[in-house]
């Protein structure tokens, strides 16, 4: 059996597509280090020093009996820890973290968010958009996502700090379309990445429901980025996983993805709503 | 001369004595050829204290604002140098000086502002241990209570990032709608630029604009008469205005003197500012026409290089600067009266640069300005730079929204001075 601690959730289609934690090697994180969470600055600075971050854990995605997303039953949150027997995998770049599963089983406690979020910090990192997936980013539009060859690109998932964070809405009403613009560490930014982080998402939803109807969406994107916003800046680290989307049959492209913003949104945050 | 005409030998020594223990506590009587800072009779405030105060008695224009080198600083000095000044040809360059016309055209009014310190509030007495001053030199000598420095985690985005977004929320406007990013300071040495730095971290919109103004002291006050003037071209008439110093961490690697890095603090300001047609809002204050020039008989008055080896040198003259920047923010004051048809007695606020509080102290008393009418951020934070007489105004504008009198107007006046010696101003107005 294989043990994961579960970072990413996030919608997909009718579903949710599940990243988990794997340690490598036997090194625990020890009390200390999660108590005192590094700065983006002393992370920065013990990179250069090593000249890299020694990973401690790796990004693995559980993939199901059949398909690629977990029902929308799926009963785990992030930190929960769940063991897997690996069924035979044939995982396609850029999406080289795929394993196919006989099904999730609990094993144990789950991690804070806080914890959480140190052992992303010790996993796929990068501080610029170069490095995000080891390939070229383009962008179609002036304002527009990025993508990247699903060829080129050497992971399908990487976490990054980043520095400030605005969100756009789009759409009709009761056909919402959230997105992220991100500025990264290293001064870059995404422009428009579709969040599909599901605590995100829910908590957009309850956004939208707790709202009276005559509400436009940049009423609702003010709200976003006023109280929340302030909110989630506040947090001691701002972390996020930007992810591939698969691409689509002949496209050649596999678009990017908020898929984990930390810290993660907090009901209570709505009370201004 | 005004008040006092062709004073003789013998009566600008006793004018000079006058004027010399009118500033002493009672009982101190110096000599007529001691030097009154050699001695400790005066600090150097109180010496250009001495000097404006001869200025606005007799009127002789910078009196005292060069003083020679190696000329004591006494009593009999000063009665010579009144002689002196009286001898020399009137200046010709009395002219008044350029200010811009007022003009017919679109206006443009503060919707939003915010300001940001450094986190960390460091005691006067802790600075002066720190850098080996004598005892009260910054508490008494600049009447700095304690300075404003920037935390490990902080920098000039991150002071002006939180600057900002304060006033882009009191404005209600989304960052989408602003045309063009402003902004200045001097600490700030990379590239990409602090405007061009600023605009991504604010995650502004790829086609709304990025860029820096210079002016040292004096950049806000600039940056704001960019803006006015760029608003009238812009498709959204939405500009965002920024300053922000962290001097600590400059001057802490620089081979400055002890006395100067004791002066400053680390803080941004940010002012959203809008075409002023495109606003109903009655209570928003209008920015009025600016004033500005350069005057360089003060220019090595502040000195700062940088040499090959990337060492930073400072030549400081402190009493010359602080002299200089006195009268010229009061003559700004002048020009400001003249430019918006209103007494500076009509003046709810005058937010002014800073050098430190005792130059303010006495530039109110020669302007005849009520001390609470400025508000004094530096006594609390110390000499924030480009961002000091933005805090100032920040602090001005938000006890007027305090304040509920429709019948009279709001006025402030907005005075800054900076090495070169560049100086600007401008008034805020409200309608009635």
């Amino acid at each position: 059996m294989r043990e994961l601690i579960l970072s990413d959730i996030t919608v997909m289609g009718p579903g949710y597509c599940v990243i988990g934690l794997e340690r490598v090697g036997s090194a625990n994180l020890d009390a200390s280090a999660s108590a005192a969470l590094p700065t983006p600055e002393s992370m920065q600075a013990a990179d250069l020093q090593k000249g890299r971050v020694c990973a401690r854990f790796r990004s693995v995605r559980p993939l199901p009996r059949i398909g690629a997303a977990w029902p929308k039953t799926f009963p785990y949150s992030r930190g929960s820890t769940v063991c897997f027997l690996p069924a035979p995998s044939s995982a396609v770049p850029p999406h080289l973290e795929d394993q196919n599963t006989h099904g999730l089983a609990t094993a144990g406690e789950a991690v804070s968010e806080v914890e959480l979020v140190d052992m992303l910090r010790t996993a796929e990192v990068s501080a610029n958009l170069e490095e995000l997936f080891g390939c070229e980013l383009h962008t179609d539009t002036q304002a527009g996502n990025a993508w990247v060859d699903p060829g080129s690109a050497t992971r399908s998932i990487c976490g990054c700090h980043f520095r400030n964070v605005r969100f756009r809405v789009f759409g009709d009403p009761g056909d919402l379309n959230l997105r992220a613009k991100v500025l990264l560490e290293s001064g870059e930014t995404l422009n428009s990445l579709p969040v599909v982080d599901r605590d995100w998402r829910r908590f957009f939803d309850d956004l939208v429901q707790s709202r009276s109807k005559s509400r436009t969406t940049l009423e609702l994107e003010a709200f976003l980025n006023r109280a929340i916003r302030k909110e989630l800046l506040r947090a001691r680290y701002l972390f996020a996983r930007i992810g591939l989307a698969r691409g689509r049959p002949n496209e050649g492209k596999c678009w990017l993805m908020l898929d984990s913003l930390f810290p993660q949104p907090n009901p209570a945050w709505l009370g201004g709503a | 001369m005004n008040s006092l005409e062709n004073l003789d030998e013998s009566r600008a020594l006793e004018f000079s004595r006058r004027c010399v223990l009118g500033r002493l506590p009672s009982g101190v009587i110096p000599g007529d050829d001691d030097d009154l800072v050699e001695t400790e009779v005066l600090d150097s405030m109180g010496w250009v204290d001495v000097l404006i105060s001869i200025e606005s008695a007799t009127g002789l224009r910078d009196f005292g604002g060069t003083w020679p080198e190696g000329k004591a600083k006494s009593i009999r000095a000063l009665a010579d140098m009144i002689g002196e000044a009286q001898r020399k040809p009137p200046d010709e360059n009395t002219r008044e000086p350029f200010a811009a016309e007022p003009r017919d055209g679109p206006e443009a009014s503060i919707q939003g502002w915010g300001y940001a310190l450094g986190s960390v509030t460091v005691e006067a007495d802790q600075i002066e241990q720190e850098l080996h001053l004598p005892p009260h030199k910054i508490r008494d000598g600049a009447g700095i209570q304690s300075l404003r420095f920037a935390a490990a985690t902080e920098d000039e985005l991150i002071l002006g990032q939180r600057a900002a977004d304060i006033a882009l929320e009191m404005a209600e406007v989304a960052v989408e709608k602003i045309d063009f990013l402003v902004a200045t300071s001097t600490t700030f040495l990379a590239l990409p630029s602090f405007a061009a730095s600023l605009h991504s971290r604010l995650l502004l919109g790829e086609s709304s604009g990025a860029f820096d103004v210079g002016g040292a002291c004096a950049g806000m006050i600039y940056s704001l008469a960019v803006a006015k003037a760029l608003l009238r071209t812009t498709p959204q008439g939405v500009a965002l205005v920024v300053a922000s110093e962290v001097h600590s961490r400059r001057l802490s690697a620089s081979g400055a003197p002890a006395e100067f890095r004791g002066l400053f603090g680390d803080g941004a300001c940010a002012l959203l500012v809008t075409r002023a047609a495109d606003t109903n809002q009655k209570s928003s204050l209008r920015l009025g026409d600016f004033v500005w020039g350069c005057s360089g008989t003060f220019a090595s008055s502040l000195e700062i290089n940088v040499r090959e080896n990337a060492e930073m040198t400072v030549e400081f003259k402190g009493e010359q600067l602080a002299h200089a920047a006195i009268t010229q923010m009061d003559r700004i004051l002048e020009v400001l009266e003249n430019k918006s048809g209103r007494a500076r007695a009509e003046a709810d606020y005058l937010a002014l640069h800073q050098p430190n509080p005792r130059v303010v102290e006495i530039l109110a008393e020669r302007a005849h300005v009520a001390l609470e009418r400025i508000p004094l951020m530096s006594r609390t934070c110390g000499n924030l730079g480009s961002a000091a007489c933005g805090v100032s105004l920040c602090q001005a504008l938000t006890n007027l929204r305090a304040r509920h009198d429709p019948s009279r107007p709001p006025l402030i006046f907005m005075a800054a001075v900076a090495p070169g010696l560049v100086w600007g101003g401008t008034f805020l107005f409200g309608k009635r």
